[in-house]
């Protein structure tokens, strides 16, 4: 292709290419000033606690990192144990010489779609015959950003 | 009239393309089984990858991409500013490769959110694969859709 031929080529990819994205923007504007309105706060299912709530609660949480060891590593709430079901029955007894009946248990993993955290509170109603475990809604990420 | 099998493969693939995107811009926008907007949805999602602390960036991604995804998508689909359109899938497809092969490095163990709501961690193999050929696809259509010798007859037709 000639060198002008590729020019007004791209030209006219990057015209389009803003057409449309501009054509995008209006709905997009729309559809964001009618949600507003936001319901910021999803509705909390029995065992979840939202991560004001499990701040609040100070040193009467125990917080449970449901991840991996690695994940653990990188980073985690002030003073949570490592417990997750890749290495349940060896992190088990450093989490029942630290639990507490008096503290709430605070499970959590990376947020979202992550089951690891319903999971090992599962486990320990089941298996530890715990009652006060939660879920902490957001999990990681949230507990970071708000 | 037969129509050549090139013609006939480009239009299966460009209209193969389009639907993808349509879809998945439409299900980020809408969730159309519990009839609310899927958005809050999204960005939670899109907060998953932690490529950001910040939550209004996040909301502003949440909101306009999806209707970004759908306009190109219908564009293509329709041959209105196709080229444009290609460029900016192209685009977004190597974005989508990015975020997932830098969640799935990370061990991230998250829902992608690229088809709206999913109630299992994500297939990170499966969905790179998938972005793959997308991005394969929409590579394809451009370079076919392209003007290369001495007639560029696409630059003179939407000049005209």
């Amino acid at each position: 292709m000639p060198g002008s031929s590729r020019a007004k080529c791209v030209r006219l990819v990057i015209r389009q290419a803003c057409a449309i994205l501009a054509i995008a923007l209006v709905p997009a504007a729309v559809s964001g000033g009618v949600q507003l309105k936001w319901r910021h706060e999803e509705p909390l299912a029995a065992d979840e606690i939202r991560p004001a709530v499990a701040r609040a609660l100070g040193a009467e949480a125990l917080f449970v990192d449901a991840r991996t060891g690695q994940r653990y590593a990188q980073g985690h709430i002030a003073g949570a144990l490592l417990l997750n079901n890749e290495s349940w029955d060896d992190l088990v007894p450093k989490f029942l010489d630290a639990w507490d009946p008096d503290k709430k248990v605070v499970v959590y993993c990376d947020g979202g779609g992550c089951d690891a955290a319903e999971e090992i509170a599962g486990r320990m109603r089941r298996e530890l015959q715990l009652h006060d475990v939660y879920v902490l809604k957001g999990g990681w990420p949230a507990w970071q950003s708000r | 009239m037969a129509i050549p099998l090139n013609r006939l493969c480009a239009a299966i693939l460009r209209i193969a393309v389009a639907a993808v995107f349509i879809y998945a811009g439409a299900v980020k926008i809408w969730n159309f089984k519990a009839g609310d907007w899927a958005t809050q949805q999204f960005a939670g999602d899109l907060q998953n990858f932690q490529l950001t602390a910040y939550w209004t960036p996040i909301i502003v991604v949440a909101i306009y991409l999806p209707w970004v995804e759908l306009a190109a998508g219908c564009a293509l689909l329709l041959r209105r500013c196709e080229l444009g359109a290609l460029a900016l899938l192209g685009v977004l497809a190597i974005l989508f490769l990015g975020a997932m092969g830098s969640a799935w490095a990370r061990g991230l163990d998250i829902s992608c959110g690229c088809f709206g709501k999913e109630n299992n961690a994500t297939n990170f193999p499966l969905h790179i694969s998938e972005d793959a050929a997308l991005f394969v696809g929409i590579a394809l259509l451009l370079w076919m859709r392209l003007p290369r010798g001495k007639s560029p007859d696409i630059l003179t037709r939407s000049q005209s």
